[in-house]
């Protein structure tokens, strides 16, 4: 099956339009196929002046067919996919802009479905950055393992690496450092602010602007420095695909030892460990498709 | 597709696993493909048999048709390799490039596009394709930056450049063919044999038809004098060889920087 409607406790005070969307797993039957019958519902994502593939007008009160509403949480769907590639946090506003238009009454519906299709169809889970951030990333419940890299051949991970030597040294400095402590570590690596790397292009831009815009890092101007010195900290992303356990891990691993070699901060993993264990307090859960939203995994 | 009579399958991480690599990847070669099946089953199950690539993927398939999404397999166009794509059926292709791309260089794209589809070769040389960057919507784009945003697209695999002239990448193909159906229905050659859209191929000389060169290399397999199918004058081009992977094969690790360096017809 392709989703169960898994107990979608639903308010009694929903539309009948609602309902019959929420049977969700058997709309299929009413689609009668193949996809060059399917009219699309919107202009698709910034491909407008292309445009309206048989651009029938979506009704913007009464009932929607089935096989709308569900060309709908595919647009969903893919839109979601593709933003994600950028690992630029999806803001709610670009989703009602790009997407879902005239269906904004049962947005939050749409984007459960969407959410129950992605994570059942492409293991990934849609989760909200920071509770009322409204803004979404998708958070991989697959491990990664070595052999992907291999396999994915081209860009993106190479840059993985040093993002979590990066966040390592974040958690092992206490969760706060100074950018000159940054670049004085990365230093002896090879890595230097303000020279083109091999492979990280331009270092300073990686670290400061690409890292802190896909919300892995926090990065601010401490104050009362003079020249001004900048603090990193952990991103929201960073809590939502990894842990302090696993970056503890990295380090152990980059340093050939054991975690239990750095009490301090495995007490502080520990901790988080439990923490994150614990179920969720009532508003706190950022996820918007499964209750264990916030368990990501890796570093994607 | 048989419509919805068709079981859905059952998605397991292998699948999945599949999938996002996939994705990543937009179009690969089907050894790649078989490889990457082959690594996902080894890492999420050792002991599973590894099922045969075409049910594997009629099963992701039948569970990805829900969401207008498909991977679908085709054939490059000048050597015939079978390759398999992720294409989307719910949204324009073009928006599918929208999020690495800019509007000036979609547009940019567009152009390209309709050159190549306008052509008697399936090429643009590139000169004719930067002539046109003042005609660009969006911001203003210089002929240096142009060259630079082309090469953007032979790398994520939207064109191919074979000497100064781009063609569209097989991955293009596969995405835009009903798109570019739509759009451009006049302008757009079909293939005599498969029916499908031909951007660079083989045409008789005498009545016009088109055909793919791997089309010309099935259909005039076995004859010793080809002659067109539609007007049965002498065909008038050399007949490529049909794509065999065992060769390929052998081909690829004798000489790793496989580049094919097939003469170009038309």
């Amino acid at each position: 099956m392709l989703q169960k409607p898994r107990g979608r406790g639903r308010p009694s005070g929903q539309s009948e339009r609602e309902k019959d969307w929420g049977r969700g797993g058997d709309c299929r039957a009413a689609r009668g196929g193949v996809a060059e019958e399917a009219p699309s519902t919107s202009r698709g994502v910034g491909g407008s002046s292309q445009g309206a593939r048989r651009a029938e007008a979506s009704p913007a009160v009464g009932p929607r067919s089935q096989q709308q509403l569900e060309l709908k949480v595919a647009e969903l769907v893919q839109f979601l996919l593709i933003k994600d590639q950028k690992k630029i946090p999806i803001k709610r506003s670009d989703i009602l802009k790009h997407v879902i238009g005239d269906y904004r009454d049962i947005f939050p519906n749409l984007l459960k479905l969407a959410a129950e299709r992605l994570e059942y169809v492409f293991g990934y889970k849609l989760v909200e950055l920071e509770p009322k951030s409204n803004s979404y990333i998708l958070i991989n419940s697959l491990e990664p393992v070595e052999e992907d890299a291999e396999l994915r051949g081209d860009q993106g991970t190479p840059t993985t690496g040093l993002l979590m030597i990066v966040l390592g040294l974040i958690f092992m400095k206490g969760n706060t450092i100074k950018e000159t402590e940054v670049w004085d570590f990365l230093r002896r690596l090879g890595v230097f602010p303000a020279k083109k790397h091999l492979i990280f292009g331009d270092p300073k831009k990686l670290i400061t602007e690409d890292f802190v815009r896909q919300r892995y890092l926090e990065y601010r101007p401490i104050p009362h420095t003079d020249p001004v010195d900048y603090e990193f900290q952990w991103g929201p992303r960073t809590n939502l695909e990894t842990s302090k356990m696993k970056v503890l891990k990295f380090v152990a691993k980059v340093h050939k030892q054991d975690p239990k070699d750095w009490p301090a901060q495995y007490c502080e993993a520990l901790a988080d460990e439990e923490a994150r264990a614990r179920p969720q307090t009532v508003g706190a859960a950022p996820s918007v498709g499964t209750a264990e939203g916030r368990r990501g995994k890796g570093t994607g | 597709m048989q419509g919805g009579t068709r079981r859905v399958g059952t998605m397991t991480d292998v699948h999945r696993r599949f999938l996002q690599l996939l994705m990543t990847h937009g179009v690969l070669e089907e050894g790649d493909v078989k490889r990457l099946q082959k690594h996902c089953y080894k890492v999420h199950d050792c002991n599973a048999p590894v099922e045969k690539l075409e049910d594997f993927i009629n099963n992701i398939n039948s569970v990805l048709e829900s969401l207008y999404i498909e991977i679908k397999k085709g054939v490059t166009e000048d050597d015939g390799r079978p390759i398999y794509a992720l294409v989307n059926l719910a949204t324009t292709p073009i928006s599918k490039m929208a999020s690495d791309f800019a509007e000036n260089e979609l547009d940019l794209f567009r152009k390209a596009l309709e050159l190549i589809i306008d052509s008697e070769t399936g090429f643009a040389s590139s000169t004719n394709i930067l002539n046109l960057v003042d005609q660009l919507k969006g911001k203003k784009m210089r002929k240096k930056e142009a060259e630079h945003v082309l090469q953007k697209f032979v790398q994520n695999k939207w064109l191919i450049e074979k000497e100064g002239d781009f063609t569209l990448h097989s991955r293009a193909i596969l995405e835009m063919e009903q798109y570019i159906r739509e759009t451009h229905p006049e302008a757009m050659k079909i293939c005599n044999i498969c029916h499908s859209l031909l951007i660079q191929g083989q045409s008789c000389d005498t009545c016009g038809i088109r055909m793919h060169l791997p089309c010309v290399a099935k259909y005039f397999q076995a004859s010793s004098e080809p002659r067109c199918p539609n007007c049965n004058d002498y065909w008038p081009h050399e007949i490529p060889e049909v794509f065999d992977p065992e060769k390929h094969r052998e081909a690829a690790i004798s000489r790793p920087s496989k580049k094919p360096s097939r003469s170009r017809q038309h």
